[in-house]
């Protein structure tokens, strides 16, 4: 999965070849941070709900760039899809939790027990906040399946930036190293 | 009584989806260095698995944030002919 990232990180910075000499340096970052995200996405080629999400969420900050990236990948598609509206309407649940709730008798282990799913869902919220998409996810299952899939996908990102990164701030008698690592550390996958 | 019926199919699925639950959040568990470098105690709540699992992925987006802004400023800084610049034009070449 390494390699893959890397080849379409690549293939986005190549897009912004002609601009790099050219452009501040807050533009080169952002455009950096923007092609590692579009292929960190487009590995999962549009089977997970955060990587729709978050291209989607690119195309709104530069739509060039998500479309050259994902030529070839149904493009158009990915970007005008609908996401999922399966957002629970808060006011009818908690109506109806309420009802629920008076017709049930509370015991102490009963409030302890709705003390921590209230805990549970307070952190899932928090969940939501962080993974693209989250907020159109209101099946539990469903959020952390996708949030491991996340979390798999943005260490690929990390550790390959990381790799090379460290490569190319090494000072010329360690570079050599570095890249021997950096090759090893990608076919290791 | 129909709400008493929906009340019952409503527990019975999310029966179901708490061992789904449950199942996931120990594969969560596995997947955040925080919590498995901590093997003090074998039951951690699923709370705590959550809160740690929001913490982590802000730190991973942050570093991604970090090491682009490193990048970008390598770009500007570099000497066109040391051998960091090969290596970037490296990247960005192949």
């Amino acid at each position: 999965m390494k390699e893959e990232f890397l080849k379409k990180w690549q293939m986005g910075l190549q897009i912004y070849r002609p601009l790099i000499d050219n452009t501040s340096v807050s533009e080169r970052r952002k455009a950096i941070k923007l092609s590692a995200d579009v292929a960190m996405a487009s590995l999962r080629k549009g089977t997970t709900c955060w990587s729709r999400a978050l291209i989607q969420k690119t195309a709104t900050e530069d739509n060039f760039l998500v479309r050259q990236m994902l030529s070839g990948i149904k493009a158009e598609t990915l970007i005008n899809k609908k996401l999922p509206k399966v957002m629970c309407h808060r006011k009818i649940v908690r109506r109806s939790k309420k009802i629920l709730r008076r017709r049930q008798s509370r015991s102490a282990i009963e409030e302890v027990a709705a003390k921590a799913r209230k805990l549970v869902k307070k952190k899932t919220q928090g969940l939501r906040n962080v993974v693209p998409g989250g907020e159109f996810m209101s099946n539990d299952v469903l959020l952390i399946q996708e949030t491991l899939d996340y979390i798999v996908s943005l260490q690929t990102q990390v550790n390959v930036m990381r790799s090379i990164v460290d490569a190319a701030e090494a000072g010329s008698e360690r570079t050599a190293y570095y890249l021997g690592k950096l090759k090893f550390a990608i076919e290791d996958g | 009584m129909s709400s008493g019926r929906r009340s019952r199919q409503a527990s019975s699925s999310s029966r179901i989806n708490d061992d789904q639950i449950t199942e996931l959040i120990s594969k969560l568990r596995q997947s955040i260095p925080e919590i498995r470098q901590n093997r003090r105690s074998n039951t951690v709540s699923a709370s705590k698995v959550l809160q740690e699992t929001c913490n982590y992925i802000r730190n991973l987006n942050k570093e991604a944030d970090d090491l682009s802004d490193r990048l970008s400023q390598l770009l500007e800084t570099i000497d066109p002919n040391s051998p960091q610049a090969a290596v970037i034009r490296s990247l960005i070449n192949e």
